[in-house]
């Protein structure tokens, strides 16, 4: 455990369970406070990058370089009236979003950020993220369908179906990677990628895996759910004001945590030199964060019967032959 | 070329037999005593453009429709019902295509009053 | 089970107030019904009501995108029924002036057609920026922006300026040269190739059947522009290629688009070459007094987006009966049998490949 972390319970001379407990919550906070500087500055750093790549100049009023224009969106959207629509199921509804932002953040949480701030090291931590991560479509499955909307509920549709063409080649990939690392943990899996990064052992396993995460992240050209020019906002179309705040951090928190996921198993985590690895570790999220955004400015969103044909032909076949050549070269 | 509106599926069979079978437009010209029918037809093959005109009596005004030889004339002929209140026979339409009212009166007649109760809204 | 589908006519992609109303079958629409008129503004009756050059700002407001075409297209026909000749020289800046805004028309499909298969808005801006040179070019020529009224009988309001030519080739090689990255940046893609190829499509008999005009008419195999069947202006001067496709699909009317800003390209350059000198203004507004000699007149034009026929009656001072045949109206009507059993996604993608322009659908 960091000093910095633990100052709390020291300043409160606990020892023991309520010493764990209270460093456990600084941790938390700690992360969400990250969590939020991220979104914050991803927010900026989208809207700037993509009017370059448009030619165009992004906000430039609020602020140094428009820096605070996200914070004047973030206020207007906070002072707007929540107007949950009459058809809505309303505990679906309203509680899917908070939810869905919660667990994005304890799925960070259960993420080693350095080897000295592995707050939780579950053993089977990959397995873990992965299985609490797919159930994030199913949420949104549920609210598409609570919001008592039709472009809502095209949307939960799609994301079952998502769910199903992406879902089968991430757990072959992972498969490989606990194999190749011998090891389900997280932390244990960045000491494995010593001296060689996973995307150099198997290259294959991590452009599924790459793709696979796009799609699981929603990020384009796998935002087939809120395909804004098909489906007005796809499961968002009757979420209001704050809701929609909230669902905004949760797309530039999922990024967040689908770059970590990538950087921690395929670019070695916290894994560099000179810089404490807690840098290195967002450094590296923060350059395939960046990736993913360009993504989104160049490429056309696929269909959605076109996804499962590319899930099911593609990304299986190439995820299995990811695994049985892993284990030909690496394990036998 | 003016035709009886008795004849009018007669003949326009028989111009898309001879290569017409392409409907530039179906429109109509209120002339106050009558309203002319007008029907343009192309010949693609050898680029030439045929009018065929029908009178009809504005207190009595109907055609039957060509939508059997043109699927182009099936919003042509909604349009026409719509603004001219030239009804079409033989066709089943559920529902008006441009207007929000029943087409009466029909706008581009010339009986049509302006600043009357359709355009203050009253 | 199917599922009706209310999309618009406030929705993101289509393009103004479209309302369509879509069965779906899972993810498959069974029937698509296009609702019309939120933007029926009566044009053809509000012309009759007016003289003859006070309508050319009513005209220009149907089509908001090429303006122009719309404006020489009435023009013309009231030059018709008058039978005045248009000068010499009007007649090339004329044809220079149409072809500039099909480009900038067709700059704008490009964005939008790119939009509505999912691109986020990034060809969308860069054609907005590119299109914003050509209005430029005929701002100089006209004086606005957008609205042009700059078409007078037998000729218009101003000849070029001083110095447009080498401008106006400036632009255009600049475009050539946009042009090349864009095919190159969406035709590359397999995503966009992919929501393209085999979408929509319309075989040469339907399309006859359903008498679409322009770019859809000629994507479907048809070899048929007004530019060429039926000439106006220098376009026999120029050496005019119509640009074919036989597939029918949506990449098919993409790409006719695509080669016809390229021909457009070619013909300004080439009647930038050929134009004489000469006088090219047109009368007066307030100094005609029109006297129609052609009681009846019919008139098409090639605009960007297909065929416009205008059928005139004409009176002493103002056209009894104007009635125009819009190419987007014909073309939407086609959208319902070429959008059966395809998938949710497609209509957007559809829509877009047929360049809907409301003010012309409604009129």
């Amino acid at each position: 455990m960091v000093p910095i972390l633990s100052l709390a319970s020291s300043y409160l001379n606990l020892t023991g369970t309520a010493a764990t407990i209270v460093d456990t919550l600084v941790y938390a906070i700690a992360v969400s406070v990250l969590i939020i500087a991220f979104d914050y500055i991803f927010g900026w750093l989208e809207r700037k990058t993509i009017a370059k790549i448009q030619r165009r100049h992004g906000p430039t009023y609020a602020g140094k370089y428009g820096l605070l224009q996200n914070m004047a969106d973030f206020v207007k959207l906070l002072a707007k009236e929540h107007v949950a629509p009459k058809r809505a199921d309303k505990l679906l509804f309203l509680s899917t979003i908070p939810t869905m932002l919660a667990l994005t953040i304890f799925l960070v949480f259960l993420i080693p950020l350095a080897p000295t701030l592995i707050e939780t090291n579950v053993g089977l931590g990959l397995l873990v993220v992965f299985v609490l991560l797919s159930f994030m479509p199913l949420i949104i499955f549920a609210n598409g369908f609570g919001s008592g909307n039709k472009f809502a509920a095209i949307s939960a549709q799609r994301s079952v179906v998502m769910l199903l063409s992406y879902e089968v080649p991430l757990i072959f990939v992972i498969a490989a990677v606990g194999a190749l690392g011998g090891s389900y943990s997280l932390a244990g899996l960045v000491g494995a990628q010593n001296p060689w990064w996973f995307v150099v052992l198997m290259p294959i396993g991590f452009v599924v895996f790459f793709i696979a995460m796009l799609a699981e992240v929603e990020r384009p050209p796998f935002d087939i759910r809120e395909a804004d020019n098909e489906l007005i906002a796809g499961w968002l179309t009757d979420v209001s004001a704050p809701y929609y705040t909230l669902a905004l951090f949760l797309d530039y928190s999922r990024m967040l945590l689908g770059s970590l996921l990538i950087a921690i198993l395929f670019f070695g985590g916290w894994s560099g030199p000179l810089l404490p690895p807690f840098v290195w570790l967002l450094l590296k999220a923060f350059v395939i964060s960046f990736f993913i955004m360009i993504i989104r400015a160049t490429m056309v969103r696929m269909r959605i019967d076109r996804l499962l044909r590319f899930g099911w032909a593609l990304l299986l076949p190439l995820s299995l032959i990811n695994l049985i050549l892993t284990y030909l070269v690496f394990i036998r | 070329m003016k035709i009886e509106r008795n004849e009018i599926t007669q003949k326009i069979s028989a111009m898309k037999a001879q290569g017409y079978s392409y409907l530039i437009k179906i429109t109509a010209v209120d002339y106050e005593k009558y309203i002319e029918i007008v029907y343009m037809l192309r010949n693609m093959e050898q680029n030439k453009d045929e009018t065929l005109e029908v009178d009809v009596d504005p207190s009595d005004a109907w055609i039957p429709t060509v939508i059997d030889q043109f699927d182009a004339a099936d919003w042509y002929e909604r349009e026409l019902f719509e603004m001219f209140g030239v009804q079409v026979k033989g066709r089943h339409v559920e529902r008006l295509l441009l207007e929000k009212w029943d087409g009466k009166p029909a706008p581009l007649r010339k009986n049509f009053v302006w600043n009357g109760p359709y355009e203050t809204g009253s | 089970m199917v599922t009706r589908i209310n999309i618009g006519p406030v929705h993101p992609s289509t393009h103004g107030v479209l309302r369509l109303v879509a069965d779906i079958d899972g993810d498959t629409v069974v029937n698509l019904e296009p609702h019309i008129g939120f933007l029926h503004r009566g044009v053809e009756k509000l012309v009759e009501t007016r003289m003859y050059m006070q309508n050319p700002p009513y005209m220009e407001k149907l089509d908001y995108v090429a303006p122009m075409s719309y404006d020489e297209a009435y023009v013309a026909t009231v030059e018709k029924a008058m039978g005045v000749e248009v000068k010499e020289r009007a007649q090339w800046v004329r044809t220079i002036l149409l072809e500039l805004q099909r480009i900038a028309s067709h700059l704008l499909w490009l964005g939008t057609m790119a939009n509505d298969v999912g691109q986020f808005f990034t060809v969308f801006m860069w054609t907005f920026t590119d299109r914003d040179r050509i209005l430029r070019l005929l701002e100089e020529a006209s004086g606005a922006r957008m609205f042009y009224v700059n078409m007078r009988i037998g000729g218009l309001i101003r000849d070029l300026p001083p110095g447009f030519d080498e401008r106006a080739r400036e632009v255009l090689s600049y475009i050539e040269k946009k042009m090349k990255k864009y095919e190159d940046f969406l035709e590359k893609d397999p995503l966009f190739t992919e929501r393209m190829k085999g979408v929509g499509v319309l075989s040469r008999e339907r399309a006859i059947a359903l008498g679409v005009t322009g770019p859809v008419l000629r994507a479907s195999g048809i070899n048929y522009d007004v530019r060429k069947d039926n000439p106006y202006y220098v376009y026999d001067k120029l050496g005019f290629q119509t640009q074919v496709r036989s597939d029918g699909d949506c990449f098919a009317r993409y790409k006719v688009r695509m080669l016809e800003m390229t021909e457009s390209i070619r013909l300004v350059r080439a009647a930038l070459d050929k134009i004489p000198e000469g006088d090219a203004l047109g009368m007066p507004v307030k100094l005609i007094l029109p006297s129609a000699k052609n009681r009846m007149v019919t008139l098409s034009r090639e605009l960007p987006r297909g065929e416009c026929l205008m059928y005139m009656v004409a009176d002493s001072q103002r056209p009894y009966r104007l009635s125009i045949r819009s190419p987007t109206f014909i073309n939407l009507a086609a959208l319902k049998e070429m959008s059966r059993g395809c998938k949710t996604a497609d209509i957007f993608a559809i829509s877009g490949s047929l360049d809907l322009i409301m003010g012309d659908v409604d009129r």
